[in-house]
C-alpha cells in the first residue's frame, strides 16, 4: 500500500474516478458525505464497515436493455440479470481508488446480511450521492435513465461530495394522470388496495403518504428465491402424505426455486411491472 | 390457493404418457435428417392438448416425472461410472472403450 | 451507424445488415466463434413458446457465441471431479452482453440476451444448441445430441435475440458428427466411441446409427439418464435426497444422511452451477472432434 499524497488534488482525482468508472460502463456516479447517512441506523452505516470513512463513492448502470423490457416473458427478465456488471465495476473502481490515491475503499457487499438487511443501503448511498432519486414506486430514478442498478464503495477518500439530485417521480405524465384518474401507472398495475403493494397520493406535485407492502412485494420480487425454498419446504414437512410430500419437492415451483437459488448471483429479481410502465427513461427503453 | 402440487393419483395416472410425449428420451433430433423422420419433444401446451389436460397440470407431472424417472441409486451408480471412465481414459486414451472396457467393471 | 443493406435469398428478408461488426464486437469480447441464425429459421424446429418471437415480439435475428470450456489439461485428468467443480470464464456470455450493448447503442434495434436457465424442469424458454446448428456453427452429434464444431468439438454457447435484421449464416452442410474416423469405426465394429462410453443397453445414455452415407440415421439419447450422471450434485440430488431425508422417521439416521458426503456435495454443487453446470464428459471425452485442440505438451 502506497503512502496517501498529502497533495492529492481531490478535485482532479474524483475526474479520474468518474472518467474511470465511465469507461467500465457506468451510467452515473456520484460521491456521498458519510455525515449524511445519519438517517440509518447504527450498525449500518458507512463507518460501521470501514473505520475512518468519509465518502462513500457510487456508480450506477446496467439496466435491463431495451430488448428486455419488450419481452412478453416474464420468466426471460427473472432469469437473465445484467446487474452483476455493475458490482464488477464497484469493486474494479475500488481497487482503482486504493491503487491510484492510495486511500482506502471497501466494496458494500450486494448481498445481505443478519435479519437479511444489506450491510448499507446501497439505494440511499445512491439518493445521498445524487446519482438519482428516490420514487413512489420504490426502486430510485434516474431522471434521463429511469432505473438503474448501484454499487457504492465507502472510502476514506475525502472526493467533493455532490449534492442530492432533484426529484424524478412522479414524471410529468405521472401528473396528468393522477389528475385525471387519481392514480399513477405504477401504483395502477399494482395497486396495494387490490391484491398489488403500491399506494400513495400525489401532494402539490410531489408523491406523499406512500404506502408499500413488502412483504407482498417479496412473493412477486423473489417468486423462487429463496422466501419460495422456505415456504416449499415448509409446506413439504407439514404434508402428512409421502406420495403428496414428492409432488411437492418435484414439483415446477420447487425446482425452479433451486435454480434461482443457483443462479442468484446473477438475477434475484423476479418483478419489474412497476418498472416496466414508469414513464421516467421510458425513451431508453424504446428502439425499433 | 395452497402449494401447487399434482394429485399423486392423476400423476401417476398420466405419467407415462406425459415423458413419453415431452423431450425426455430424445429420438431422431438431428436437423439433417428428413422431415418425416426428424422427431421433436412437443411442448406442454402440445401434450396437453392432445391428453385434455391443461397445461399447468401437464408441466406439473412432466417436472416431477423427470425427477421420478431414476432412483437416488442411479446418481450413486454415476459417481462410480464416470469415475472408472474418467481413469480408463487418461491410462489408455480413446481406445479404453474398445480394448479395454473390463476395467469399467 | 449507417450500413447497407441487402436481401436474403435463403429468407425471402429484405433489408439485410451485414452481421460482421456485430459478430466482430463478439469476438473482441472474447467469443471463440460467432455466427447468425434468421430468428423464423426456428419455427420448423421448435413449438409455438420456444421461440425467438415469443421472447421478443418483432425478432428478426439470433445471434450465436460460442467457446470452449475445460482446457486440454483438465480433459486428461484422471479424477473426473476436476471438470465437475471447476468453473469457466462463460467468455461467450460476455460477449452476448457486449453484442446486445453494440447492437442497441449503434442501430438502436432492441436486443436481449437469449433466456437458456430452465425455467419449468429441463426445458429453458429457448435452446442454445438449436440456435448453434441454425447458426452455422455446428451440428448435433451421436453424443446427447451435443452440438459439435467441425473444428473445435464440443462449445458452450450463448446466444441474443434481436429485432435487427442480420444476413444470417447458413446451416452446416457437412456434419461434423461423425467424424471419418467415427464412420470406419462404425462399419468395423458396429459402433463409435461416444456409443460405446455410453451405451443405452448396458445402462447408458446413448444408441445411435450410421447409414452408408456416413450420416446419422438414427439417435436416441435418455436425457434422464444423463441429467444423474451430468447434474450428478445438484438441483436434482437435492430434491430427490430430501424426499428420502423428510420420510426418514429415525433421527440419528437422518442426521446421516443429511450430514453425509452427497447431500453435502448436492448443496455445494448449488452453489458452483454459476460456474459448472456439467459433471459429466465421458462421450465427449472419447470424441474425436475438436481432438487437435485437446492435445499439448
Amino acid at each position: 500500500m502506497s503512502e496517501p499524497e498529502a497533495e492529492l488534488d481531490f478535485e482532479l482525482a474524483k475526474q479520474q474516478l468518474t472518467e474511470f468508472s465511465a469507461r467500465g460502463g457506468a451510467l452515473v456516479s456520484g460521491v456521498a458525505d458519510v455525515d449524511d447517512f445519519a438517517a440509518a441506523p447504527e450498525g449500518f452505516r458507512p463507518q460501521d464497515l470501514l473505520p475512518g470513512a468519509k465518502r462513500v463513492f457510487v456508480v450506477g448502470g446496467s439496466p435491463p436493455r431495451a430488448g428486455d423490457w419488450v419481452s412478453p416473458k416474464h420468466e426471460h427478465q427473472e432469469t437473465m440479470g445484467t446487474s452483476d456488471r455493475i458490482n464488477s465495476l464497484g469493486l474494479k473502481a475500488a481497487k482503482f481508488i486504493e491503487a491510484s490515491f492510495g486511500y482506502y475503499a471497501l466494496f458494500v457487499p450486494p448481498g445481505v446480511n443478519k435479519g437479511n438487511q444489506p450491510f448499507l443501503s446501497v439505494a440511499l448511498a445512491a439518493e445521498l450521492a445524487g446519482c438519482a432519486s428516490p420514487s413512489l414506486a420504490g426502486p430510485l430514478l434516474h431522471p434521463k435513465h429511469g432505473m438503474l442498478y448501484y454499487s457504492a464503495i465507502v472510502t476514506t477518500c475525502p472526493l467533493p461530495i455532490d449534492g442530492r439530485a432533484e426529484p424524478a417521480c412522479p414524471a410529468p405524465a405521472c401528473l396528468d394522470m393522477w389528475e385525471a384518474e387519481g392514480t399513477t401507472p405504477c401504483m395502477k398495475v399494482c395497486p396495494i388496495d387490490d391484491g398489488g403493494c403500491l399506494g400513495g397520493d400525489i401532494v402539490e406535485g410531489r408523491f406523499a403518504n406512500r404506502r408499500y407492502n413488502t412483504a407482498r412485494c417479496a412473493t412477486r420480487v423473489h417468486t423462487h428465491w429463496v422466501p419460495g425454498f422456505q415456504k416449499g419446504l415448509e409446506a413439504a414437512l407439514d404434508e402428512e402424505d409421502p406420495e403428496k410430500r414428492k409432488m411437492i419437492l418435484y414439483s415446477s415451483f420447487f425446482t425452479r426455486t433451486l435454480w434461482s437459488m443457483t443462479y442468484a448471483s446473477q438475477s434475484q429479481a423476479q418483478c419489474y411491472e412497476c418498472m416496466r410502465v414508469c414513464p421516467v427513461g421510458a425513451e431508453e427503453r424504446t428502439l425499433r | 390457493m395452497s402449494f401447487f402440487f399434482v394429485e399423486p393419483e392423476i400423476y401417476k395416472k398420466y405419467k407415462d404418457e406425459v415423458i413419453a410425449l415431452s423431450d425426455s428420451v430424445q429420438v431422431n433430433f438431428q436437423e439433417h435428417l428428413p422431415p418425416e423422420k426428424r422427431r421433436r419433444g412437443h411442448s406442454d401446451r402440445e401434450i396437453a392438448e392432445k391428453l385434455g389436460l391443461d397445461e399447468r397440470t401437464v408441466r406439473e407431472i412432466r417436472v416431477v416425472a423427470e425427477r421420478d424417472t431414476y432412483d437416488l441409486e442411479e446418481w450413486e451408480k454415476a459417481i462410480e461410472f464416470k469415475d472408472k471412465a474418467c481413469r480408463a481414459f487418461a491410462r489408455h486414451g480413446i481406445s479404453y472403450v474398445f480394448k479395454y472396457r473390463d476395467e469399467l467393471k | 451507424m449507417e450500413i447497407e443493406a441487402s436481401a436474403s435469398e435463403d429468407t425471402g428478408r429484405e433489408g439485410l445488415l451485414p452481421s460482421a461488426p456485430v459478430c466482430e464486437a463478439g469476438k473482441k469480447a472474447g467469443a471463440l466463434i460467432v455466427g447468425v441464425a434468421a430468428a423464423n429459421a426456428f419455427n420448423e424446429y421448435v413449438p409455438e413458446g420456444h421461440r425467438p418471437e415469443d421472447i421478443l415480439p418483432g425478432a428478426q435475428s439470433v445471434v450465436v457465441a460460442g467457446n470452449q470450456g475445460p482446457t486440454a489439461a483438465a480433459w486428461r485428468s484422471p479424477d473426473h471431479r476436476v471438470m465437475e467443480i471447476t468453473g469457466y470464464d462463460f467468455r461467450e456470455n460476455v460477449a452476448v452482453h457486449v453484442m446486445c450493448d453494440f447492437i442497441e447503442r449503434e442501430y438502436g434495434y432492441n436486443a436481449l440476451q437469449a433466456p437458456s436457465l430452465p425455467t419449468a424442469g429441463h426445458h429453458p424458454p429457448m435452446s442454445m444448441m438449436l440456435a448453434a446448428v441454425l447458426a452455422g456453427l455446428g451440428t448435433r452429434s451421436l453424443a446427447a445430441n451435443i452440438i459439435l464444431h467441425p473444428e473445435y468439438g464440443l462449445l458452450y454457447y450463448a446466444a441474443l435475440v434481436t429485432t435487427l435484421p442480420l444476413e444470417p449464416n447458413h446451416v452446416l452442410q457437412k456434419d461434423a458428427c461423425p467424424s471419418p474416423s467415427c464412420v470406419q469405426m462404425y462399419e468395423k465394429l458396429g459402433t463409435t466411441p461416444c456409443l460405446a462410453s455410453c451405451p443405452k443397453d448396458e445402462g447408458g445414455c446413448l444408441e445411435g446409427e450410421i447409414d452408408e452415407d456416413g450420416r446419422i440415421s438414427y439417435s436416441s439419447y435418455n436425457r434422464e439418464r444423463c441429467h444423474s450422471r451430468s447434474m450428478n450434485f445438484g438441483v436434482g440430488s437435492v430434491q430427490k435426497s430430501l424426499v428420502d431425508i423428510v420420510a426418514e422417521e429415525d433421527q440419528d439416521r437422518r442426521k446421516s444422511m443429511i450430514y453425509s458426503d452427497f447431500f453435502s456435495q448436492s448443496l455445494s454443487s448449488l452453489s458452483f452451477y454459476k460456474e459448472s453446470v456439467a459433471q459429466c464428459f465421458e462421450c465427449m471425452r472419447v470424441c474425436p472432434v475438436g481432438q487437435n485442440h485437446k492435445r499439448l505438451k
